[in-house]
């Protein structure tokens, strides 16, 4: 039966993937806040599949959940080879037990830390494309100090202005049709073609791909028209029109 | 139907008090029925102002509690019968206003007035919001100096999210910019913001530009609302305020300097 309002379809995702060494839970949270404290901004709502396949001994899944979210991780679920009674248990908690797909389908190119993983059940597997393709997120209107507007799994338009104080972040790219006084982090899940374009450059904090700058490091292209990408996992900008 | 309008700031001090009064009465002079309320629960600054602090018997909480009505709580202005004051309470906390009995309160008086006029505590916290929840316009009064108008960009940002406009998607709040204690003088010494930077900043239409002013401090230890100084340029500027709130289109005036004579220049005067 085909529904008018909602279509279900399998794709796959290219997730990072938390390997587990340690039960205990101390340990893990001393280590990934000295993580997240390189690139914050790299880290933040990134989705997280937790892989437990090298405990041996038994794990608070609840607490694990709760720890990745805590530090502002978006949870997905957990993987790893392990038997089916620990996946069952992991499923009778309520949480989703994610296989990693094939590996004919990953995508060679990927980092030892991500893999590609497919939610069982999707119907359909694709590969997990090179360079993302993601659709607008529009925000008609100043985004004033204190607001703060995330595109997830989208690229973000502004048409007004970003305050001082306000902060927009996109998995894809941003861009600014007014000026960018605020903070800006673009491909914030881990892009590194992501792009910022702004009308006026005054911004508090641009980062892409985790890598940031603040207001002093864009002198070049202060209070005009720019442009800001990644080369060589550097900043650079440049003279927009 | 009543216009609603809040006169906020975010940061204190910056003249909401002071504009609240003068707004207030000059809409008032003009044949308009004007309630004033003072959101600033704790404080209570407007009836002072007003020159009405030796009449308060009841005030706005005890309004909401229930233990006065609003005809016991209401002070009719002396000066000019179209326009009463609804003072704070100075011994309760911020915490005694509540979203449902104040809606109620506003609902009453929308009935029998053209203007509620809400002075708005400083901050963001819950007086703050309170005071801007049912309001139909802001005048966000603003001080040309970067934290200023910070905050002012932050309570416009409220507006466009927390008021029951917002939680309706009924109309925005129609926002108005109001920069207060401006000093041409050090504009031009750089030591202040211009007008065009603050309307660059926070682009929100301007409503008026009020000069810093001598008369502004003599006006309040009066408690006669600076609007009736008629002679004076802050006295001035608020009028043409009220001529543009009621549809007027009126010349923005006092935004350079006086050029001085030549005997004050030699004599520093
Ligand atoms: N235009 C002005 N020129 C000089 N002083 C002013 C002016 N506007 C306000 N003030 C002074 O600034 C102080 C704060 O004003 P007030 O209206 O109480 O601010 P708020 O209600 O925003 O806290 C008062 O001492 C007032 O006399
Ligand atoms: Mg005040």
């Amino acid at each position: 039966m085909a529904f008018a309002s909602i279509e279900f379809k399998g794709s796959s995702f290219t997730l990072s993937v938390l390997q587990l060494k340690t039960s205990l839970l101390v340990d893990i949270r001393a280590d990934l806040t000295k993580k997240i404290a390189q690139a914050p901004d790299f880290f933040y709502l990134v989705p997280l599949v937790i892989n437990i396949e090298k405990i041996n001994d038994s794990i608070d899944y609840q607490a694990v959940k709760l720890l990745i979210e805590e530090l502002n991780f978006t949870f997905v679920g957990f993987t790893g080879s392990v038997d089916k009674e620990q996946r069952q248990l992991i499923r009778e908690l309520g949480f989703s037990f994610v296989n990693t797909a094939r590996a004919s389908t990953t995508n060679g190119t990927s980092k030892k830390t991500t893999a590609a993983v497919v939610v069982e059940k999707a119907e359909k597997i694709d590969s997990a494309p090179q360079r993302q393709l993601y659709t607008d997120k529009v925000h008609r209107g100043q985004i004033r100090s204190g607001q703060q507007i995330y595109a997830k799994n989208q690229n973000l338009v502004v048409i007004g202005s970003v305050s001082a104080g306000a902060e927009v972040i996109a998995d894809g790219n941003i861009h600014v049709y007014g000026a960018l006084r605020g903070r800006a982090i673009a491909g914030a899940t881990g892009h590194i073609h992501a792009q910022i374009y702004c009308q006026n450059l005054e911004a508090e904090l641009v980062s892409i791909n985790g890598n940031y700058w603040l207001s002093e490091s864009m002198e070049d292209h202060w209070g005009s028209p720019a442009h800001i990408n990644l080369t060589d996992n550097e900043l650079t900008s440049a003279k927009l029109i | 139907m009543a216009r609603i309008i809040v006169v906020t700031s975010g940061k204190g001090g910056v003249g909401k008090t002071t504009s609240s009064a003068a707004i207030g009465l000059g809409l008032a002079l003009k044949g308009n029925k004007v309630v004033l309320i003072d959101f600033d629960i704790g404080l209570r600054n407007l009836d002072l102002i007003m020159g009405c602090e030796r009449r308060v018997v009841y005030d706005f909480v005890n309004v909401i509690n229930g233990e006065a009505t609003l005809n016991q709580a209401l002070i009719k202005d002396k000066r000019v019968s179209s326009l009463s004051v609804l003072p704070a309470s100075q011994t309760r906390d911020k915490d005694a206003l509540n979203k449902e009995n104040v809606g109620k309160v506003l609902e009453e008086l929308g009935k029998s007035y053209d203007f509620i006029v809400c002075d708005s505590p400083a901050g963001i916290e819950a007086g703050a919001m309170m005071a801007l929840y049912y309001a139909d316009e802001a005048i966000v009064t603003t001080n040309p100096e970067v934290s200023s108008v910070r905050d002012s960009d932050r309570i416009l940002g409220m507006l466009a999210s927390r008021s029951r406009r917002a939680e309706l998607g009924l109309e925005p709040i129609k926002e108005h910019l109001l920069l207060t204690r401006y000093s041409p003088k050090r504009v031009a010494e750089g030591e202040m913001l211009s007008v065009e930077d603050v309307e660059d900043i926070l682009s929100i239409p301007l409503l008026g530009v009020i000069p810093e002013s001598q008369a502004v401090l003599k006006a309040s230890n009066a408690g006669e609302p600076v609007i009736l100084d008629t002679d004076s340029d802050a006295g001035q500027a608020y009028q043409d305020v009220v001529d543009r709130l009621l549809g007027d289109t009126v010349d923005f005036r006092f935004l350079v300097a006086e050029k001085k004579g030549i005997f004050s220049r030699m004599f520093g005067g």
